[in-house]
């Protein structure tokens, strides 16, 4: 086992609000260049364009499937999958109970599937900037259903934080760790949110332009950069750690 | 001001038996519960959009005259089922949020 160092909230083309340079072969020089591991592509309620960065990642870094769903609470959680056919078929069960909104790119930026050899594969056509028409336990459910393991994102964070949008972590199992925003201390959150208690903290970039891929990260002390590795990292099953790199300086 | 007034005068439809004895000091409104548990106070009619389970628990913490869900909403069974186990009050209203605080206010304030 050794330390990886994962950035597993990484947004691409395909996320209105993220910038067009935001690229397969964009988001895999940077990741090289941020000595990253493993990454996961989480766009708006899409899992699509982390194919095309799988590809062309062709294993530095390994890649993670991923997506981050806004829930009818409008709450925004990480799905993550080993492979590509299970998000893929949730990313079309998610688009369709999106609402019927057109993305206006002038409003809120463009949507683009791109490929791993920087092509235009298509354009999406509703905004994925919307909550999807399923509560926060169904779409939990619906990703454990297909193998995927989810996580509330930026917990601490206005919008889309589990702890501010619903004051407290929900009833049950769920959530086995969360992930804090990337300007947020560890003791910090920990303090604030006292329910965090005994749920292993990540920390992501969150990253919507190149040069925010890996200005904070997690390291995972693993067998392997793989999805199994991180369940088990985070339940510390067998020695493996988790471990949330440290906070950026300023909000940004 | 009693309950079983407010919930007659801006026509509210309780979800589950309510305590309409309680009395209703003031209101407040937000769909962020994180904002309602730092904010909220005891004896507020509490107008939300969000109908997560969370709602109770934070209803109750805040001690909440009651919820009201405006537009017509209504939350999940298991969501009203256990506003009666924790004696929390719920209430639907085919007003909107802005609709139903209005005449929430006009009614304590005349």
């Amino acid at each position: 086992m050794r330390w990886w160092r994962a950035d597993l909230h990484i947004h691409s083309t395909l996320s209105p609000c993220a910038s067009l340079d935001m690229s397969p072969a964009r988001i895999v020089a940077e990741a090289r260049r941020a000595g990253l591991d493993l990454i996961a592509v989480c766009d708006h309620n899409a899992a699509e364009n982390g194919r095309y960065v799988r590809r062309r990642a062709g294993g530095n870094p390994a890649v993670l499937m991923g997506m981050e769903i806004q829930t009818a609470e409008e709450v925004e959680i990480l799905a993550y999958f080993s492979d590509e056919e299970s998000p893929l078929l949730l990313q079309e069960e998610l688009y369709a109970t999106l609402p019927d909104i057109p993305c206006d790119p002038h409003l809120f930026g463009d949507q683009v599937v791109v490929s791993e050899g920087d092509e235009i594969v298509r354009r999406v056509e509703k905004l994925l900037l919307s909550p999807v028409a399923l509560p926060l336990a169904e779409v939990v459910q619906r990703v454990e259903e297909r193998g995927g393991f989810a996580i509330p994102a930026h917990v601490d964070r206005v919008p889309g934080g589990l702890l501010v949008v619903l004051g407290l972590l929900p009833e049950g199992e769920w959530p086995l760790a969360a992930e804090i925003a990337p300007w947020t201390a560890v003791e910090e959150a920990r303090t604030a949110w006292p329910g965090l208690a005994g749920h292993p903290l990540l920390r992501g970039s969150d990253a919507h332009y190149p040069v925010e891929i890996g200005r904070a990260w997690t390291e995972l002390y693993l067998a392997s950069p793989t999805l199994d590795e991180l369940r088990r990292g985070l339940r510390g099953e067998g020695g493996r750690a988790v471990r949330p790199g440290p906070e950026l300086k300023e909000e940004i | 001001m009693e309950l079983g007034r407010v919930v007659s005068e801006l026509g509210l439809v309780p979800l589950g038996a309510a305590d309409l004895g309680r009395g209703v000091t003031s209101g407040y409104c937000s769909d962020l519960l994180s904002d309602v548990l730092a904010h909220a106070k005891s004896g507020d009619l509490w107008i939300t959009h969000q109908r997560h389970l969370n709602v109770i628990a934070v209803g109750k913490l805040r001690d909440v005259a009651g919820v009201v869900f405006p537009k017509g909403l209504c939350p999940a069974p298991d969501v009203v089922a256990r506003a009666e186990v924790e004696r929390v009050n719920l209430f639907s209203s085919a007003d909107t949020a802005y609709e139903v605080a209005g005449k929430l206010h006009r009614l304590l304030h005349p």
